[in-house]
């Protein structure tokens, strides 16, 4: 057989086309494709949920579920306003403590699921009822808040607590559990409710209704307005934009591209600073630009030399150019964090001289006299020494490819240097460092975990939560045996926020013993990465109006006031 | 030429087994238990991590000795059953590689067949022309010696961002949704363009040079002199010699496909082409080790695929493997 | 391997080794002929060799940038020295990153990890690629299955995967760790090149004369087999030094190198991660990209100048 030059030609052709059209067959069939495409003056483009898969179903996982399962379909009975430390009556249409122990809620007449059955009180049992399951990831509403009974009666649940009940926890799930259609969930098994990914078709009462896009292989989540949402009568509000479009990008890269390009109108990835300009809004104006979303700490391995001895942390908490970080590694996009590391939401709870005069900050040479008082001693190489004369070497570990942490750790690194204590940044592979974090095989690392809530106990029990087990895998990965912390914790759960005197007494012991032993070390504010652009929407949230609402499209933000972010937005004529 | 191809067959099988045991370890071998990873994205209470991580190991088939584990992935691999996704759970990785595997596809299979033609055709062309052959070669040079990413960044740069004739990232417009339509059809291609490019120029460059290389070497073989002599056209002489350089080149094809395959996972990466590579890179930042074996697999079945092809096309394409084979000669 | 048995003695006399293993692009560059020549002749034709001369030129010049470059930076290459995302300017030779480091010293210190990346994986595959392509070319046999089955294996399995179980494992992860992950990779295609012209070499006259004499297979290799191949062997090297930079390149792009210090694909990789290029940061992704070309080219360019100089039909006419 001879080679005839055209015949590769021909078969390069044939063989491209085949495949072309090959890949078309399977791109549409795969993606469940429905050739519709959206209005862009009634569709809203969102990302920042990239990272998700898309596929569960379950609202009973709050971390993992589709954004918008809650908000969009699934509703709470409350939401939770943190900027004004308020909540708000939602599928409940009032609750109040009608003694100490006793919660009423009552249920919104009204309200139909979106197969056209009403929602009714045994729903929201239902709803609650589940939680009894010792595997559900909501099971502390039955097991730490000292929750005795629940009853239905009339139109209401009657929640009745022991002596001391758990307010915080109990606010805290007020607005955070997804008040689900019991004639739907009834066909779930147990294993299902509490760990499942659960089955379509979605039956909620929210604004949207979910259109197509579930499932791993899915570029985007499709949601299309309720027309029947009970909140359009019942409270005058209605929700913008006729579809959203909830994008799975697959790097920041790409979405801000998109971004830049108008195709993204609301974009809750990270971006640089530089991305802010033109018709790209942010919160702020100016710097920090975003809402403070969590806080970022250091946590040091309170087992291990020298890191257990409270002056040494101190001094390296001291020894911290926070500035630094917030200038190189975020440009100014990030707020320095209070000492007590408590979200500028919760800031009436601050006791400020508490944190004058305990609070550390970045001084060098205060650092220093910390150490020399303690007895740690300069080496020749002019590190510190522990007391009985070895070198300190400490691992300061982060994910590696988490490019803004992998460079605050060197800053970290270089300003405890001047103090004299040596820190050699780590950047070992994500399940490798939790796997060392859990089991306190770490010098040190950094977390930021908890989100925005509606009480600081959320952040005491992450810092403080006894016991230690073998595996940490989500609080206390520093490891301080504080039994008097944890108690104190404990006592703030069981105070209402409305006694607010006690509440502030029980702030101050807490902020006290953290500031004095700094079991952890809060660095700075995470942003809320909220980039709005306004070519085809505007009337987004703002400092400046009277817009003042979460600009998060994550979990668990829509059921606070990301929901209104919505209510509010105008296309743009 | 039956035992020569079932020769070929058995090195091909051997070698199969040797990677499909090296992939199995790939998820075994990492620190860190993949189901403690799972858990720690929770915020699960005590009981219920007790009760996931009995259901994540059943999930994953670690319930069983290590043995039993490594037969029951071969069992599943006869199945088609490339296991349970990680990070997606319980997405299966063979349903996440089905939904990636056309776009990397449609980057690839063109980029290969036509930076092969196109890289032969001209550098056939340059051998022994000094003009051509002074801007080919520099040029070949470059493009050979050029990182895929960079010169995808470098695409981008030119030609989406500072002129805008293309779009940066993805592999079809956000507003569409894949389908049988004009609109979806015309946006893919005009994404398709830039990274597309990034793979056939740094192909291209290295065909060209080894066909230039090849051509001159034939052409001062011994039978293009004779013809020569003969007084046959140089055009003559040169399309012989562009046959017989041809063969060594399809060689070429089989070693420089895994290399191909490595640059369209960084090209994709760059343009966030929604294939195979943006899977890895997903799998990778999320440690999703099932993820990751699995398109391993399926990269390793396809570079052995086609080297067995490419082998036995081999043997129909040049006359002499087949008299050899026969014991001819 | 089997095939290569088969071809190489039907293979046209002018190019038995191009036609075994024309690897274009993995790692890249045609391999080339093999040719005898004495040493004062190679240096009076080397020198007169513009291509040679050329890339040996940009090649010295990238290795003194990154040997005596990092003496002339202000900054340590992973200091916040400067202000933020800065143009190239007096102060910063080539600008800043968005984070304030100085692309210039990045870009340095980058030069000298690619030099060691391509220098110790280019030569851990050239010593494997020798080593294993003569025993299996020489011995033949059950010897040479198992050698071939192994290039095989290491051909097709992703060095991606096993970078990965390495990046996961060591905690300190350096650039001779790279180096060295990326010389026991690359190796396979030399192997069979080296092979295929060992298997020609061996049937011929002194060859034979030498075994008749007695003497041991490693000394034949040594004294008969390779030096006949010398120039094949330098150009290989060169070939795998080339390579072993672009895939250590590729690599570090992944983030899957070492990430604490710094390298020409960690630099396009910081500054792909930080939109540099949406945000027109031109100066920080285009320096590491043109360091690699370069190296990488002129070593190409060196070596199809050496290809003529060793092949005098090769030359331009």
């Amino acid at each position: 057989m001879r080679i005839r030059p055209w015949a590769t030609a021909t078969a390069a052709a044939a063989f491209t086309a085949g495949l072309v059209a090959l890949f078309v067959l399977t791109a549409a069939g795969g993606a469940g494709a429905s050739g519709v495409s959206y209005p862009r003056s009634q569709t809203l483009y969102m990302s920042g949920n990239q990272w998700s898969p898309n596929n569960d179903l379950n609202p009973a996982k709050t971390w993992d579920y589709v954004t918008g399962l809650v908000g969009f379909a699934y509703e709470t009975p409350f939401r939770y306003d943190p900027l004004k430390d308020t909540f708000r009556p939602w599928l409940a249409s009032a609750g109040k403590w009608v003694d100490k122990t006793t919660y009423v809620m009552t249920v919104r007449k009204g309200v139909k699921w979106s197969d056209g059955k009403p929602m009714t009180v045994k729903d929201f049992a239902y709803s609650f009822n589940i939680l009894k399951l010792k595997t559900h990831p909501q099971h502390p509403f039955w097991a730490d808040t000292g929750l005795k009974s629940m009853k239905v009666k009339g139109n209401t649940l009657v929640f009745k607590f022991g002596a001391k009940p758990g307010y915080q926890q109990f606010d805290f799930y007020r607005f955070n559990v997804a008040i689900v259609p019991q004639h739907v969930f009834k066909q779930y098994s147990k294993t299902d409710l509490t760990t499942g990914n659960l089955k379509l078709p979605i039956v909620g009462t929210g604004p949207y209704l979910y259109k197509s896009g579930y499932g791993a292989t899915s570029p985007a989540l499709y949601w299309q307005k309720n027309p029947k949402w009970w909140a359009i009568k019942a409270l005058h509000v209605q929700v913008g934009p006729k579809y959203i479009v909830d994008l799975k990008n697959g790097t920041n890269a790409a979405a801000l591209e998109n971004f830049q390009a108008g195709n993204i109108d609301l974009f809750n990835n990270f971006a640089p600073k530089k991305a802010i300009t033109g018709k790209a809004k942010t919160y702020y104006s100016k710097a920090p630009y975003h809402l403070a979303a969590n806080t970022t700490w250091l946590f040091p391995n309170t087992t291990r030399k020298p890191l257990n001895d409270v002056k040494f942390r101190l001094a390296l908490a001291d020894s911290i150019n926070v500035g630094q970080i917030i200038a190189k590694s975020y440009q100014g996009l990030v707020k320095k964090a209070s000492p007590t590391g408590l979200l500028p939401i919760w800031n009436k709870w601050i006791n400020k001289q508490v944190v004058s005069k305990y609070g550390f900050s970045y001084n060098v040479a205060k650092a220093k006299s910390i150490l020399k008082k303690a007895g740690y001693k300069l080496g020749s190489d002019g590190y510190v020494r522990n007391k009985d004369g070895s070198t300190i070497n400490l691992t300061l570990a982060v994910p590696n490819g988490w490019s803004d942490w992998m460079t605050a750790t060197q800053v970290i690194a270089q300003s405890a240097k001047q103090v004299g204590i040596k820190i050699t940044p780590s950047f070992p592979e994500y399940g490798t460092l939790t796997d060392d974090r859990g089991h306190g095989n770490f010098d040190m690392v950094l977390g930021n975990d908890r989100q925005y809530s509606n009480t600081p106990w959320t952040y005491y029990q992450y810092i403080y939560q006894l016991p230690i087990l073998s595996n940490q895998t989500n609080v206390n990965y520093e490891r301080f045996k504080d039994t008097k912390a944890w108690n104190l914790t404990k006592g703030l759960d069981k105070i209402a926020s409305t006694n607010t005197k006690a509440y502030k007494a029980q702030m101050t012991k807490l902020e006290t013993t953290f500031l004095k032993n700094l079991p952890v070390i809060p660095l700075w504010y995470n942003g809320m990465w909220a980039m709005f652009n306004t070519s085809h929407w505007t009337n987004w949230p703002s400092n400046s109006g009277n817009r003042h609402f979460t600009t998060a499209s994550w979990r668990n933000y829509w059921q606070m006031t990301s929901i209104d972010m919505l209510t509010h937005l105008k296309p743009v004529k | 030429m039956i035992r020569y191809l079932a020769r070929k067959l058995l090195i091909y099988l051997v070698t199969f087994f040797v990677a499909v045991t090296i992939d199995w370890a790939i998820p075994r071998s990492m620190p860190g238990n993949p189901i403690e990873q799972l858990l720690a994205r929770m915020h699960a209470q005590p009981e219920s991590q007790r009760v996931l991580t009995s259901y994540y190991s059943k999930a994953f088939g670690f319930d069983v000795p290590l043995w039993k584990q490594y037969l029951n992935f071969w069992v599943a691999l006869f199945h088609g059953d490339l296991g349970v996704s990680i990070a997606n759970f319980p997405t299966p990785v063979w349903e996440l590689i089905r939904g990636a595997f056309p776009y990397t596809l449609a980057l690839l299979v063109p980029a290969i067949l036509l930076s092969f033609w196109a890289g032969n055709k001209v550098g056939a062309l340059a051998a022994r022309r000094k003009g051509l052959d002074n801007t080919v070669l520099p040029v070949s040079y470059v493009l050979t010696a050029t990182p895929q990413m960079w010169l995808g960044i470098m695409l981008a740069w030119v030609f989406a961002i500072t002129l805008g004739y293309f779009p940066v990232s993805g592999a079809y417009g956000l507003t569409l949704q894949p389908a049988w339509s004009f609109g979806f059809v015309g946006s893919f291609l005009h994404h398709w363009v830039l990274p597309f490019l990034a793979l056939f120029l740094v192909s291209f460059g290295g065909w060209a040079i080894g066909m230039r290389n090849m051509i001159i070497y034939e052409l001062e073989a011994d039978y293009s002199n004779y013809l020569a002599a003969l007084g046959a056209p140089t055009k003559l002489v040169r399309k012989y010699a562009y046959r017989n350089a041809l063969l060594p080149q399809i060689t070429g094809l089989a070693l420089a496909l895994g290399a191909v395959v490595a640059g369209a996972i960084v090209v994709e990466i760059v343009f966030s082409y929604p294939g195979l590579g943006t899977l890895t890179l997903n799998a990778l930042q999320n440690r999703d080790y099932f993820l990751i074996q699995g398109i391993f697999l399926f990269l390793i079945m396809g570079v052995l695929i086609a080297n067995l092809v490419i082998d036995i096309a081999y043997v129909f394409i040049d006359p002499r493997t087949r008299v050899g084979m026969q014991g001819g000669s | 391997m089997a095939v290569s048995k088969q071809r190489v003695g039907m293979a046209p006399a002018g190019a038995p080794l191009a036609a075994e293993a024309p690897t274009p692009l993995a790692p890249a560059g045609a391999p080339p002929a093999v040719g005898r020549k004495g040493r004062s002749e190679f240096v009076y034709f080397a020198f007169r060799n513009w291509k040679f001369v050329f890339g040996l030129c940009v090649v010295l010049g990238f290795l003194a940038l990154a040997i005596f470059g990092p003496m002339f930076t202000a900054h340590k290459p992973l200091d916040f020295a400067g202000p933020t995302d800065a143009r190239p300017s007096h102060a910063y030779w080539f600008g800043t990153t968005s984070y304030g480091q100085d692309v210039y010293s990045q870009f340095v210190y980058g030069l000298r990890s690619a030099f060691l990346v391509g220098a110790v994986g280019g030569g851990i595959a050239w010593l494997l690629g020798a080593g294993i392509g003569f025993t299996a070319g020489y011995r033949s046999g059950w010897l040479d299955d198992v050698l071939s089955m192994l290039t095989n294996v290491v051909l097709v399995i992703p060095t991606l995967a096993i970078l990965i179980i390495v990046a996961a494992y060591l905690h300190v992860h350096s650039y001779a760790t790279e180096a060295i992950l990326v010389g026991l990779t690359s190796w396979p295609w030399a192997a069979r090149a080296v092979r295929a012209q060992t298997f020609s070499l061996k049937t011929r006259d002194f060859v034979d004369i030498a075994r008749l004499s007695g003497r041991k297979t490693r000394q034949i290799i040594v004294t008969e087999i390779a030096p006949n191949m010398s120039s094949y062997l330098l150009m290989m090297f060169i070939l795998l030094f080339g390579g072993a930079i672009l895939i250590g390149a590729s690599l570090d792009f992944l983030g899957l190198g070492p990430a604490t210090s710094v390298s020409l694909g960690l630099m396009m990789n910081n500054a792909y991660a930080a939109s540099a290029l949406l945000l027109g940061s031109w100066w920080w992704f285009l320096p590491p990209g043109i360091g690699i070309i370069g190296i990488v080219g002129a070593f190409y360019v060196m070596n199809v100048g050496l290809d003529e100089i060793f092949n005098p039909k090769l030359r331009e006419l």
